[in-house]
């Protein structure tokens, strides 16, 4: 646990240092970074823990912005002006409440991943995969072979669930998708 | 004359269809043959053909052999065999690697197999000889391909959080291999121009595959319909859960998405194939409902493998 404390601290001096280094945070390290802002997009009751039957602590309206502090399965611990606690991961869209969906400001670039925040950098010009690219691609055979050589079998896969002590558990399709 | 026989010809399609026995195809063509039919069949129908000549024989011939072959296509199409699948799969993933190398790193490969497998293991097609590769490419995205062959490019890669998300990422593309939906639209988009004998026969060379794939990997830079796209969220919140992970990992990766902006490159494509994150995420919650609130990811989920970076920036 002691360990773990100390993995934090380090990554947040990291993460500090990071933000001075290039220059990003507008307001210094208090103001929340924009992707830990989000709005409710439906009222969601405020729980006083991540679960359904917990008490109700407040209640968030259509549109009302949170600060988002973490995650757990389902649920985002959230501070508003209707109450701190926790709501439903699905009633409330990230980004911030007044600005256009999809700007993205942010730190790093994607060699080093998410960087911490999670925010990503708006970057025009770095070319994607695009059609004209798939359209005229042509059968890389020693790809698709050395992509072959790299398939585990079943019980190999097995053994690395095992190794991190995930358990297969038994959950049935949700009826919302209808055979056709 | 040319267009008197491509009248009599439409007419003898929708004559030929309507005689065939049930499926999706009589309707598919019947939907569109349906739309030519009164100006042709009125034409036919002003001048009867007489008997025995020339031109009432080529009526007969389509009359009694257009619905069979109809039908062997649509059967082939419908059931492409496992090992067809497997085939034409290949192909398309040979393609896309044309486009995009893998990235050398083993390491990873191997790790991304690991955790892919383990998914597809939950599913009905864990029998299925499962392939997952990185891209080398800066564009954020995932592909499937038919038979169990699965992408995702490293500037996706490089969002991911923990392997719970990975595990997301691969599910939804698992759940397109499952529910077959790139081979439907090989059936919906391409049946009409391919070639009778194509399919009767079976799929066996890469030239007579190529042809109906398409140009290159096209097909995986085409849209699949926005019901397909929100199956395959659903299959793979559950899909993850059933593998240990927390279910919530896909939903984390789209809120992760949505902070793209639109005019940017490396989601070009993504974007242009899929509804917008938000409208998914919506989706996901009305059909998730409050099924998995209380289910958490188990296990160790923190040893996602960290990407090395690009050995030649591209």
């Amino acid at each position: 646990m002691k360990r773990f404390a100390i993995h934090w601290f380090v990554a947040a001096l990291f993460m500090v240092s990071a933000l001075a280094g290039t220059g990003t945070a507008e307001e210094g390290t208090a103001a929340a970074p924009p992707d830990a802002r989000g709005q409710a997009v439906k009222p969601e009751a405020i729980r006083a823990e991540p679960f359904t039957d917990a008490r109700e602590v407040g209640t968030l309206a259509k549109g009302d912005p949170v600060e988002i502090q973490a995650r757990d399965g389902g649920w985002l611990r959230i501070t508003s002006r209707a109450g701190n606690g926790w709501v439903r991961m699905l009633g409330i869209r990230r980004g911030e409440a007044g600005k256009a969906r999809f700007t993205a400001e942010g730190v790093l670039g994607l060699a080093s991943g998410r960087a911490g925040t999670g925010t990503v950098v708006a970057t025009t010009g770095i070319r994607g995969l695009n059609e004209e690219d798939l359209q005229g691609a042509r059968f890389a055979g020693v790809q698709v072979e050395l992509l072959e050589s790299y398939g585990v079998s079943r019980a190999e896969a097995r053994e690395f669930a095992g190794q991190a002590s995930l358990q297969a558990r038994s959950v049935p399709y949700l009826p919302g998708e209808r055979a056709r | 004359m040319n267009r008197w026989l491509t009248g009599l010809l439409v007419f003898c399609l929708v004559g030929g269809a309507t005689a065939a026995r049930g499926g999706d195809l009589q309707e598919y063509l019947q939907g569109i043959l349906g739309k030519l039919a009164p100006a042709s069949g009125t034409r036919a129908a002003a001048s009867p053909a007489r008997p025995g000549t020339a031109r009432d024989q080529l009526v007969e011939k389509l009359r009694t052999r257009l619905p069979a072959s109809l039908q062997k296509v649509e059967q082939e199409l419908r059931g492409v065999s496992r090992e067809q699948e497997i085939a034409i799969g290949r192909q398309i993933a040979g393609n896309l690697l044309g486009a995009a190398p893998l990235v050398d790193d083993p390491g990873l490969q191997r790790y991304v197999n690991l955790v892919g497998r383990w998914v597809a293991e939950q599913t009905e097609r864990a029998d299925l000889p499962w392939h997952f590769g990185v891209l080398e490419s800066p564009a954020v995205n995932a592909f499937a391909v038919p038979g169990g062959y699965i992408f995702i490019t490293r500037g996706l890669y490089a969002l991911l959080a923990d392997e719970g998300e990975l595990a997301g990422v691969l599910a939804h593309e698992i759940g397109h291999v499952l529910r077959r939906h790139h081979l439907k639209i090989l059936r919906q988009g391409r049946l009409l121009d391919m070639g009778q004998d194509l399919l009767a026969k079976q799929i066996a060379t890469s030239g007579k595959i190529q042809q109906l794939i398409g140009r290159g990997a096209e097909i995986v830079a085409r849209s699949l319909d926005r019901k397909a796209e929100f199956d395959a969220d659903q299959i793979a919140v559950v899909l993850a859960a059933r593998a240990g992970y927390d279910p919530f990992s896909l939903p984390a990766v789209l809120q992760q998405i949505g902070h793209f902006a639109a005019d940017d490159d490396r989601v070009a494509l993504l974007f242009k194939t899929h509804p917008p994150p938000d409208a998914r995420l919506e989706e996901l919650d009305g059909r998730m409902g409050s099924r998995f609130d209380q289910v958490k990811g188990s296990g160790k989920t923190n040893r996602l493998y960290r990407l090395k970076p690009a050995a030649r920036p591209r």
